[in-house]
């Protein structure tokens, strides 16, 4: 589903090179849930980031559902429109309702007609639990209803993969975990998801695989069980005594 | 944020209606102070005058170019229709039929009034302000268009777009609008019409050079309120809008445009503003808009210091209107 072979990225700011991503490789198989850990500027962000080619990879080659999005040629919107992602600070449109937040990009994009799109909006909206707020404006939700709603308007596209860049970071804690529900129901129906967090509950419990990333480099791949019981490198362990 | 205000109305307290006195003294005394400096100088206010600049009654006659004989009146509706006959065959007269002078029988001479009656006609003033209105709003709308466009240029990474709008932004923003008129008049004007004349195509008029000197003007000064605005959009909402499949063009449209113009609504309203009132150089190019309307009225009525006065003050029925327009806008879109 997703293939990255050997991506590197460098920041250049104030004439200083800042190496986020240093030759990763990974593997996503179809319907697997893959929780992406690490200290903050170890590269995870950068790394989802470049998945959906809001941050692009100076080298190596990404390939989603067998398109390189690296090539030119390939039309990058298409692309998004099958890869849904989730931001840590929400990012609804704020000038539009609930409901129109996550109609608009079926409507413009996929071009479905106006109620069938409300239609299918109205019952993302319900399976999120958020149908009562339809007609509100975002900024009267509380951060964790925000979240679910961004969640549902990346649903709405019906996408084969779904992004999660730090969705719970932004939250206040009691809000977590009705975000966290969402994520753990669609990882239940089979989504294909790559979820950079750090809450290494939900990586315990939902993810298939956890890879462990620091410096901009993958430093241990492997089950839930082998990383959180007995991780074999040196700076996993010590990132994991630090945190639980 | 409540307890500052509150301190600041508690000082004002008691005092609040006398400087609310104060105000109104002010304004009595300067117009009271202009008033008798007026009387000082010999100075008398015919305001009586004024109004037959904004409408006046027209007498309209309707002459006999024949002479010969009233052989018939007949009537349609509110117009009556007059048959002379003279010595080269019969011709007719309709008029409106309560302003007739003649009768049936009547001998007619040539030059005879058949017919008079007084008609309403617009004053060069409302016409001045007819014609600022419509330079202004045209102005406006291509301002907008042209700052639209060279916003996002402005903002493009293709050099050819961003630094065309650069120049063009910095040309117009460095040099008085008055010098831009005269290039779009006698520089500008004169080579296209000629082209226009050397093809045999009909003539522009100084009115659309005028128009087009205004929005040349302004939509530099709208561009770069358009870039700001688009720029203060935080950059969450492209990547969200983009994450999700829209193009550059949708995403603009869709999220970040209608977003940027809901901020920009305040400025944009004193821009324009601004416009209505600059249109009042467009006098220089012989366009008879508001501002030189007065003046000739002023010179050959003498009154000049009514009609500055009413000038003025139609400026601000103008400014002010579009500014009510605006927040009423800008409410309006707050509200949701």
């Amino acid at each position: 589903m997703i293939d990255v072979k050997n991506i590197s990225k460098t920041f250049i700011s104030h004439s200083t090179e800042v190496k986020a991503l240093v030759n990763v490789t990974a593997r996503i198989a179809p319907g697997e849930v893959v929780v992406v850990l690490g200290p903050s500027g170890s590269g995870k962000s950068t790394f989802i980031r470049c998945l959906n080619y809001l941050n692009v990879a100076d080298e190596g080659s990404i390939v989603i559902d067998g398109i390189d999005i690296l090539d030119p040629k390939t039309d990058i919107n298409k692309v998004r429109a099958e890869v849904g992602m989730v931001f840590q600070s929400f990012n609804l449109f704020p000038h539009k309702t609930v409901l129109e937040n996550v109609t608009l990009a079926p409507i413009v994009v996929r071009k479905k007609a106006k109620d069938v799109a409300k239609k299918k909006g109205m019952a993302l909206l319900e399976k999120v639990g958020i149908q009562d707020k339809a007609n509100v404006y975002p900024d009267q939700l509380s951060g964790g209803q925000q979240q679910r709603v961004a969640i549902a308007r990346a649903l709405a596209m019906e996408p084969k993969i779904m992004l999660f860049d730090e969705p719970t970071s932004a939250l206040d804690p009691e809000m977590v975990g009705e975000v966290l529900d969402v994520m753990k129901n669609l990882a239940r129906e089979g989504m294909t998801m790559v979820v950079v967090t750090h809450e290494m509950g939900f990586a315990r419990e939902v993810a298939d695989r956890v890879i462990f990333m620091d410096e901009g480099a993958i430093v241990e791949v492997g089950t839930p069980e082998h990383f959180f019981v007995n991780p074999t490198h040196e700076r996993t362990k010590l990132f994991l005594s630090q945190i639980l | 944020m409540g307890s500052p205000l509150a301190l600041k109305r508690s000082k004002q307290g008691n005092h609040y209606f006398l400087w609310v006195g104060v105000f109104f003294f002010i304004v009595i005394t300067v117009v009271l102070a202009l008033y008798f400096s007026a009387r000082q100088i010999d100075y008398t206010w015919r305001w009586y005058r004024i109004p037959k600049y904004f409408a006046y009654q027209e007498q309209v006659e309707i002459i006999a170019e024949t002479d010969g004989e009233v052989v018939s009146i007949s009537k349609k509706g509110k117009k009556a229709v007059v048959q002379v006959k003279g010595l080269k065959g019969t011709e007719s007269y309709t008029v409106p039929d309560n302003a007739l002078e003649v009768e049936e029988g009547n001998t007619i001479y040539y030059g005879d009034v058949l017919a008079a009656y007084k008609k309403w006609r617009v004053g060069i003033l409302l016409e001045g302000l007819w014609l600022t209105l419509k330079v202004s709003i045209i102005a406006i709308f291509f301002g907008i268009l042209i700052g639209l466009f060279t916003g996002l240029a402005r903002i493009s990474s293709n050099p050819a777009l961003k630094w065309s709008a650069i120049t063009y932004i910095e040309m117009v923003r460095g040099s008085p609008l008055l010098v831009q008129i005269f290039i779009w008049y006698f520089v500008l004007g004169t080579l296209i019409n000629n082209i226009l004349a050397k093809q045999g195509i009909g003539q522009i008029s100084a009115l659309w050079f005028g128009v087009a000197a205004l929005a040349g003007f302004t939509g530099a000064y709208v561009a770069e309120m358009v870039r700001a605005g688009i720029q203060s959009i935080h950059r969450g909402q492209t990547e969200a809008a983009r994450s999700l499949g829209m193009t550059y063009v949708k995403s603009m449209r869709h999220v970040i445009l209608p977003q940027a113009l809901r901020r920009i609504l305040p400025p944009l309203a004193g821009q324009f503003i601004s416009l209505i009132k600059d249109s009042s150089l467009l006098g220089i190019i012989a366009i008879r808009e508001l501002t030189k309307a007065t003046r000739e009225v002023v010179t050959t009525s003498l009154q000049p210091f009514e009609l500055w006065f009413v000038c003025a003050l139609l400026y601000l029925v103008l400014t002010f209107s579009l500014s009510m327009l605006l927040q009423y806008l800008e409410r309006r879109q707050l509200a949701v």
